[in-house]
């Protein structure tokens, strides 16, 4: 009887720790029930800010004008000027998958920044050499206001797109305004 | 007194606005279907009229004229998506609700590019926000 009731005891535990002891659970990423923050990037402000600013570049006609499309593109320095650590990546790697899905350009993975490849493999195997058409750059930048007890961030996201003569063929600008006296769920 | 004068003006935001008469540029306005589960919504960020564009890269884009009926600011998101000549939603990696606003008697267009140019016909979902 007492060992009936210290497994009754076991079992019951073991159920609360790992299925009632959390309300964990799935949403959709980028929708309307992700965490919003002020104080940081969300991955909903990413995805908006890739989203607009791979439009707006599609949208340009910038990355048609080619020798012979699609177009080599080759990432240069993303500068993170925010309060926090962020990887850039979060917003390039969309940009790049959004311009590979459309058709118009190609990211090169054994050309980058210092002479240093993104993949040193790749640059290995690599049997002939394609130069880049246009280098991608930009910038992520904080701006922080407060009044009482109600805090504000902008987050400016840029970008540059320039070609082999070094002009800046395509330039965009996404701003993200965040407010609010803590973290919520939601819009 | 005064503060309910504030309230009062703190809560109503309304616009107005002008433009020149003779519009020079001509939209090209497409016949649309819409779904409307909440009429409260609709009041609030209805769709005037939609009208479409190809870009200079050949995508589509499209361009939605929202006006709010209400004399009070409303948040909401919105989101597109995209459809092939199947009928086949097209995956957007690069793609999320956007949170905006419009002001009370406020007409606001918004607008987005398809992500590629296989993309040909479109939905744009409205939400209201918090």
């Amino acid at each position: 009887m007492k060992n009936q009731i210290i497994v009754s005891l076991v079992a019951v535990s073991a159920a609360f720790i790992t299925g009632c002891g959390t309300d964990a659970h799935y949403v959709e990423t980028g929708g309307n029930r992700n965490i919003v923050s002020v104080g940081q990037i969300n991955i909903q402000d990413y995805i908006q800010a890739a989203d607009t600013m791979t439009g707006e570049l599609l949208a340009s006609g910038a990355l048609g004008r080619v020798k012979n499309p699609p177009a080599i593109l080759a990432i240069s320095r993303i500068v993170n000027n925010t309060g926090n650590q962020i990887d850039t990546d979060l917003l390039i790697k969309k940009i790049r998958v959004a311009l590979l899905q459309s058709g118009k350009a190609v990211t090169t993975t054994t050309f980058g920044l210092g002479g240093q490849s993104e993949d040193p493999l790749a640059k290995q195997m690599q049997q002939t050499t394609h130069p880049a058409d246009f280098s991608l750059s930009g910038k992520i930048i904080q701006l922080n206001a407060g009044a009482g007890d109600t805090k504000q961030a902008t987050y400016s996201f840029q970008l540059s797109l320039t070609d082999t003569q070094g002009l800046a063929v395509w330039e965009g600008e996404k701003e993200i305004t965040k407010q609010g006296t803590r973290g919520g769920i939601g819009f | 007194m005064l503060a309910a004068a504030l309230a009062v003006a703190g809560c109503h935001n309304s616009m107005n606005s002008v433009q020149n008469a003779q519009q020079v540029g001509q939209r090209t306005m497409i016949s649309d279907q819409r779904v409307i589960s909440d009429t409260g919504l609709a009041r609030k960020v209805g769709v005037v009229g939609i009208n479409t564009v190809t870009t200079p890269g050949g995508f589509l884009k499209v361009q939605a004229e929202l006006l709010n009926q209400t004399g009070s600011l409303q948040t909401f998101n919105y989101r597109f998506e995209w459809f092939d000549l199947n009928g086949m939603q097209i995956s957007d990696s690069a793609s999320a609700a956007v949170a905006a606003e419009i002001n009370g008697g406020e007409s606001k267009f918004i607008s987005a590019v398809a992500p590629t140019e296989a993309a040909k016909d479109f939905r744009l979902k409205l939400i209201l926000g918090k």
